[in-house]
């Protein structure tokens, strides 16, 4: 159990997959101007992430060396195809919002790279947490830039305008893509001068 | 069994294929008849949003409030002349897919195209515009009501950059500057979308977006070759006063 547990917390703060392997990187830009976005688009990729890494290890045994990238694409694939017609079903107005991003979550660096390293060795139970703990410490990140991103770009939290009342003026700055990088390296900043054994000699 | 045989990875592979295509396939069939429902009351309510008719947040509440007030639907050719009938009992709308094609029509000058017009009881009608924008199609709907004057326009894209083009769908603000304009069908453009900020008083223009001129251009052109599409059904749009009146008496009288 104390394994499992390991499994989970792992990736949360010291394997983080966007600070410490800095995987996903292009997502994080593109999603996070608004919290709402990040927030679907973590579930998304929390639901992809645990589902694949499960299935791809349920199979594990009998996927062909030789294919298993392809095996392991079809897989992942299948899992966002699923997960786009669930939110065009059910959640409208929000899938219309992520738009493309969520077909990219296929491109994401984390499905395939956990799949690759973790469950293609490991029971499904432990791939499926591992799954699930990659993509929540993936939309921490995500939820932590679009935070700061939203509040000082627009004004507002969740469509709320939070900063108008005391006369804010807008930093547009925020709301371009570059500035999701300066802001992830301050968060990766941060985060190594608090766990110093992050921290490359 | 040894898995890196030959026969093996082409039997398996072809094996998981079809099983993923079996399940897609499935589930792409299953969930098309909410799917669909979804975008229709989508373009209704952003229709009945143009207009500005309150309507509720479910689809059965966007699609009664669209059938309680609408007076008629039709489409027209380019010369305004009548087409067809869009019947208002089962709510029948041009899908954006059918905008898209009639964009093409629109834009070659073909005669035959078939434009949807949307009359309220009130008078106000709605057209469609449906153009580029940066990354994808761009399209809305702009109400106009019986004194020739813009009530309200929603706009809508495929793939626009969000927070910056994205803005035409998602900031108020932006739609809301089409309120009590009106189309100039004598000036060089019916509508101006314009960058750096429209002069003050021009009541056929508007500021653009900061920070996506593209998606604003295309919007622009798009309203423009729509409206210019349009012209015959909206020039005449005063002389209609009477006639809805005249529906509005017997409304009362029911």
């Amino acid at each position: 159990m104390a394994n499992l547990k390991e499994t989970f917390l792992n990736p949360l703060l010291k394997g983080n997959p966007i600070t410490v392997l800095v995987l996903g990187i292009c997502s994080s830009l593109a999603v996070t101007v608004e919290l709402k976005g990040a927030c679907v688009m973590a579930l998304s990729v929390i639901a992809v992430t645990g589902l694949s890494s499960l299935v791809v290890s349920i199979l594990r045994n009998t996927i062909p060396n030789r294919v298993r990238i392809i095996v392991q694409l079809v897989v992942v694939a299948m899992m966002v195809i699923l997960v786009d017609q669930l939110l065009k079903a059910f959640a409208y107005g929000i899938d219309k919002q992520l738009s493309v991003y969520i077909g990219l979550i296929i491109t994401n660096c984390i499905v395939m790279g956990r799949i690759e390293a973790f469950a293609l060795g490991q029971k499904p139970i432990p791939s499926l947490i591992d799954g699930v703990a990659n993509g929540l410490g993936y939309g921490m990140i995500l939820i932590i830039v679009a935070f700061f991103r939203e509040l000082l770009g627009s004004g507002t939290l969740f469509g709320l305008p939070v900063l108008k009342a005391i006369g804010y003026t807008n930093n547009g700055l925020m709301i371009l893509p570059p500035m999701a990088l300066i802001l992830l390296g301050c968060v990766i900043w941060v985060q190594r001068s608090i766990q110093k054994d992050l921290q490359e000699k | 069994m040894n898995t890196n045989s030959n026969t093996y990875t082409v039997v398996y592979t072809t094996i998981i294929v079809i099983i993923v295509a079996a399940i897609l396939a499935f589930a792409a069939m299953s969930l098309n008849g909410r799917q669909v429902a979804n975008m229709k009351a989508e373009t209704i309510g952003q229709i009945l949003k143009a207009a500005k008719i309150e309507s509720g947040e479910s689809n059965a509440e966007i699609i009664n409030a669209y059938k309680s007030q609408i007076a008629e639907a039709y489409t027209v050719d380019l010369t305004g002349a009548k087409k067809g009938e869009l019947p208002a009992e089962d709510a029948t709308i041009f899908t954006t897919s059918q905008l898209k094609a009639q964009n093409y029509k629109i834009a070659g000058g073909e005669s035959d195209a078939t434009l949807p017009v949307y009359v309220f009881k009130n008078g106000t009608k709605v057209v469609p515009i449906y153009g580029a924008g940066l990354w994808g199609p761009v399209w809305g709907y702009v109400a106009v009501g019986t004194d020739g004057k813009i009530v309200g326009a929603t706009f809508d894209h495929a793939s626009e950059t969000p927070g910056l083009g994205g803005k035409i769908k998602d900031d108020p603000a932006f739609s809301a500057q089409f309120d009590g304009k009106a189309f100039d069908f004598n000036d060089v453009v019916p509508f101006d979308i314009v960058k750096g900020g429209a002069p003050a008083g021009k009541v056929n223009a508007i500021d653009a977006i900061t920070g996506a001129t593209m998606t604003s251009k295309g919007l622009g052109e798009a309203v423009n070759a729509w409206a210019r599409a349009y012209a015959p059904v909206l020039a005449a749009a005063p002389c209609c006063c009477e006639e809805t009146q005249a529906e509005e008496t017997t409304k009362t009288e029911e």
